[in-house]
């Protein structure tokens, strides 16, 4: 009982310090492969080809004024970026990060929880990252903040329906809805290979659940200054930040586990494999971000409502009768 | 686990108590998304972790959303004055007469029932109350189950109709 308590604060304190590491160090991959793509260097100056960057941004933004507008709502305004940041970090709670280990005779899954309903529990999670965006721009009291949330909030709804129905053919295929079992059913071939659609699906609307390029139409630089964190500075603005990368981090790692075989793999220990490819799955959200521009509102909505939704449909419907047809 | 059930109560008839008596729509509206959460914590008290998914999914993640939205957009700050509508009171009043009358026969009649049939706690824990709810949902209540998912349709339809009339 004693060991079990143990293990179990070790791996939350390792996860939770992962996740923050890996979203301060996200900002300076993300400058690197902007850099790149637009033949540039990047941060060069603090550290080691800019490797002091996020330490140095960290420094900086804790030293700003910390600023909250006259006519804002002040609970709410403050509460905010606390929401925003929650769902994120909690969200890393059910998902396998490698496989078990012995240690001192006792074997430690190498996740915080194995939830039976771990899929659900995720989905519930990231569809309340929403708040965040919605009260943060109401509370700023301020035009652009408000239609920035509005915004966010209608396109959060839209392409929430295909992420969730993208995943229902993972789970008819694996059935189950625990995480550890879904991996363990992936030891011979992974879900990518039956579930293609279903994939690029969860992608593309992850993609739009997060605000990014091309779906960042929260907070379009040309049109709405910032979007719902324009009156957001120092802290609360570092906040939102953190909560958006280590989204980013959460939904590369729900993607491996889903589709992608989560921390199976010959050879090299499993939590370096989970980790490999979780590096990769970011690579591509990264490189998403500043391959396209960024689509305009009525097309957002088309593609969300017209194309995705009837696609995540089909997907279910074509992997149900296939299962029928093989007898699986 | 008792202490727990205590405590998703006391959090549960706070944030209820807090949802009919703020002033601001938005705070209300928030307290809500608050006593979802604590029914989640029953469910999962109950061994129910489906339904508290759900729960937290449908009701705080997609439905009150809406409703937050909806707020946001009728800027309701400006309106000061709450009028006082005796219809309403009315309604109300009959409603909460016909809850109480039920909760009070379900606290009577009701003792600690054991879930009866063939489906134990081991069983259930076994299967999984997923599977077992999805497969009651389409063999011994697949007629609710399908005239709720007509309704849903009809909705759907509706909210369409009333979307597409130009006024």
């Amino acid at each position: 009982m004693i060991f079990w308590l143990i293990a179990e604060i070790i791996k939350i304190l390792i996860v939770f310090a992962g996740l923050l590491m890996a979203a301060a160090y996200l900002t300076l991959l993300e400058r690197k492969v902007a850099a790149k793509i637009q033949n540039r260097m990047g941060p060069m100056e603090a550290g080691f080809h800019g490797l002091l960057q996020p330490i140095a941004d960290g420094i900086k933004l804790f030293f700003k004024e910390d600023i909250i507008p006259a006519d804002a709502d002040g609970i709410l305004f403050i509460l905010a970026p606390i929401i925003a940041v929650i769902p994120a970090l909690t969200t890393f709670a059910v998902i396998p990060f490698g496989a078990p280990v012995k240690i001192l005779g006792h074997t430690v899954p190498l996740q915080i929880t194995d939830v039976n309903i771990g899929i659900l529990f995720i989905l519930a999670l990231s569809s309340l990252g929403i708040y965040g965006v919605v009260l943060g721009g109401w509370a700023s009291n301020s035009k652009y903040s408000l239609l920035g949330g509005i915004r966010t909030a209608a396109q959060m709804i839209s392409y929430e329906i295909p992420l969730v129905l993208s995943i229902i053919g993972v789970i008819m295929i694996a059935g189950d809805l625990s995480l550890s079992k879904i991996v363990s059913e992936q030891s011979h071939i992974w879900f990518i290979v039956y579930q293609p659609v279903g994939f690029m699906i969860y992608l593309i609307a992850s993609t739009a659940e997060m605000n990014r390029v091309p779906f960042d139409l929260g907070e379009a630089e040309g049109e709405l200054v910032a979007g719902f964190h324009t009156e957001y500075s120092s802290m609360k603005f570092a906040f939102y930040f953190i909560g958006e990368y280590a989204q980013i981090v959460v939904n590369s790692a729900v993607i491996v586990t889903l589709f992608l075989g989560g921390w199976q793999g010959p050879l090299l220990p499993s939590v370096l494999w989970f980790l490999i490819k979780v590096f990769f799955v970011v690579l591509i959200y990264l490189w998403l971000r500043w391959t396209y521009p960024r689509l305009r509102y009525d097309e957002l909505m088309d593609f969300g409502w017209k194309f995705l939704l009837p696609l995540a449909l089909a997907n279910i419907i074509v992997t149900g009768f296939i299962m029928i047809l093989i007898n699986k | 686990m008792e202490a727990l059930f205590y405590v998703f109560s006391i959090i549960a008839v706070f944030s209820a108590l807090m949802v009919i008596s703020m002033k601001n729509p938005l705070t209300s509206a928030l307290y809500l998304v608050l006593c979802f959460f604590a029914l989640a914590g029953f469910y999962v008290l109950l061994d129910m972790q489906f339904l508290a998914a759900m729960q937290i999914l449908v009701y705080a993640g997609a439905i009150m959303v809406l409703v937050v939205l909806i707020i946001m957009l009728l800027n309701l700050s400006k309106i000061k004055k709450i009028k006082m509508d005796l219809h309403q009171v009315f309604i109300a009043m009959v409603i909460f007469i016909i809850l109480l009358v039920e909760i009070t026969i379900y606290i009577l009649n009701g003792s600690l029932k054991k879930p009866t049939g063939i489906y134990t706690h081991a069983l259930i824990n076994k299967i999984g109350n997923t599977q077992i709810l999805g497969e009651f949902l389409f063999t011994k209540y697949i007629f609710p189950f399908e005239v709720a998912s007509v309704f849903l349709l009809v909705a759907i339809i509706g909210a369409y109709l009333f979307a597409k009339k130009k006024y």
